[in-house]
């Protein structure tokens, strides 16, 4: 009977070669054992029909699982999966942020720049999300079939069954306290941002006008040498920003001592900052001329110009540090 | 039957399945002899969880089998083995415990 020869083979095809006949063999006698002795189709049909679907009697002889990653491994692949991504994208996004400005030779307009690295950047974590989320599942379909334990019992994030001992490792963190990934990515991005616009300002900072091809840089804002002397400086603050960033990513709640550090590390960029702008050698004497012309202001360009900076970035450097100890003193 | 009933009674019944099948194995049986001694007791199992259940017995040394060709047509035998014997008496003990403990419980309900 064809059908009968069909169904075995539909079964047989998905198990080892080795098993494979005596399966076979067994499953034909037992379908001849239940068909009557004169048997028509409409009799094949109803005990195939009790056999059930080829394909999950097959899987009831194999002993693979029939799930990528069970629930032995689930929890663990979903917390690493929700640490790696954001890490991964975060740091695409500003690899990529930081060789466009590196590069940016001058030649085109900003807004194309931006609008360029918006796209490339939205590409860049989609294929990098895409290659972390394939990778990570594969490493974990792997370990899910290699793994013959019986033990079917959920691990925790070290790889081990779960012990009361594991709560000593979680802290306690009240919403107010807590500092969320998020934050402390957004530093970074800022960091990353301003420290390239530092580095290239010369070709990047200034006033542009529209000419034959689009968008034309005139004139640059800043006198690029007196700018760049403070390079010292600059770096001392990303490294501070840097190394205050990672510590908040690896505490996770705001406490006394990173309230601290992060009012030393807002004064030391606020002084940095007044040191830099106060010098009346900083901007490019024709930028300071054009923009005087432009909206016809009376006085000292520079001066206006930075006082107004230094009172905001003071400014938001203060309430940064007040938010900072209040939330350090947060008590639950 | 609602779905969520029928599910639960599946679950309930699957962890029994292989109790049932051992209990009936102090013979020798096969396949579908196996089907018809479980289905006269009322007990109903899915084809497709009873071959490969044989298989995995017989893996976990718990029976053995063996081809019988002296019929019309060659049936394979399967029969506990000493080791399949000793395990099936502690699990019929676990069961009898819990059916008896589970019966207490359901009593003490209908008490109140």
């Amino acid at each position: 009977m064809r059908m009968i020869d069909l169904y075995i083979q539909e079964v047989t095809r998905r198990l080892p070669e080795k098993s494979r006949e005596d399966i076979a063999l067994e499953l034909r006698s037992t379908i001849e054992d239940m068909l009557p002795d004169d048997y028509k189709e409409e009799d094949v049909k109803s005990v195939l029909e009790k056999m059930g679907n080829p394909a999950i009697l097959a899987s009831g002889y194999l002993d693979r699982p029939m799930h990528l990653i069970g629930p032995r491994y689930f929890d663990v692949y979903i917390n690493l999966l929700k640490i790696i991504l954001p890490i991964a994208a975060v740091f695409s996004l500003i690899s990529l942020i930081a060789t466009t400005i590196f590069s940016y030779s001058g030649d085109e307009a900003v807004l194309n720049v931006i609008l360029d690295l918006a796209g490339h950047g939205i590409w860049g974590i989609l294929s990098t999300g895409v290659q972390v989320f394939f990778w990570l599942t594969v490493v974990f379909a792997i370990i899910e079939r290699t793994d013959h334990k019986q033990s079917q019992t959920p691990l925790t994030a070290c790889f081990k069954e779960w012990t009361p001992e594991d709560l000593y490792n979680i802290p306690y963190i009240p919403k107010e306290k807590a500092i969320s990934k998020v934050e402390v990515f957004l530093g970074l991005l800022w960091t990353a941002i301003w420290a390239s616009v530092y580095f290239n300002a010369a070709s990047l900072l200034g006033v542009y006008e529209k000419g034959r091809n689009g968008l034309e840089f005139v004139t640059p804002t800043f006198n690029h040498e007196v700018l760049i002397s403070y390079w010292p400086l600059a770096v001392i603050v990303i490294g501070l920003e840097i190394a205050l960033d990672m510590y908040k990513l690896r505490t996770g709640h705001w406490n006394r001592k990173i309230a601290v550090l992060n009012t030393v590390m807002h004064v030391v960029s606020s002084v940095v900052f007044i040191i830099i702008i106060s010098n009346n050698q900083l901007f490019n004497p024709a930028f300071v001329t054009y923009i005087t012309d432009l909206f016809s202001l009376s006085g000292d360009f520079g001066n206006w110009f930075a006082g107004g900076a230094i009172f905001t970035f003071v400014l938001f450097a203060v309430i940064d540090i007040y938010q900072g100890f209040r939330k350090a003193n947060i008590k639950k | 039957m609602s779905t969520l009933l029928n599910s639960l009674t599946t679950e309930l019944r699957r962890g029994t399945l292989t109790l049932a099948v051992l209990s009936q194995l102090r013979t020798p049986q096969y396949g579908y002899s196996l089907v018809q001694l479980l289905e006269q007791c009322g007990i109903s199992i899915e084809q497709s969880t009873l071959y490969p259940l044989l298989r995995r017995l017989e893996k976990q040394e718990l029976v053995t089998s063996s081809w019988d060709t002296t019929e019309s047509r060659p049936r394979r035998y399967y029969v506990l083995t000493p080791y399949g014997i000793e395990i099936y008496q502690q699990l019929k003990k676990e069961w009898e415990k819990t059916s008896q403990e589970l019966s207490l419980l359901l009593k003490g309900e209908d008490n109140e």
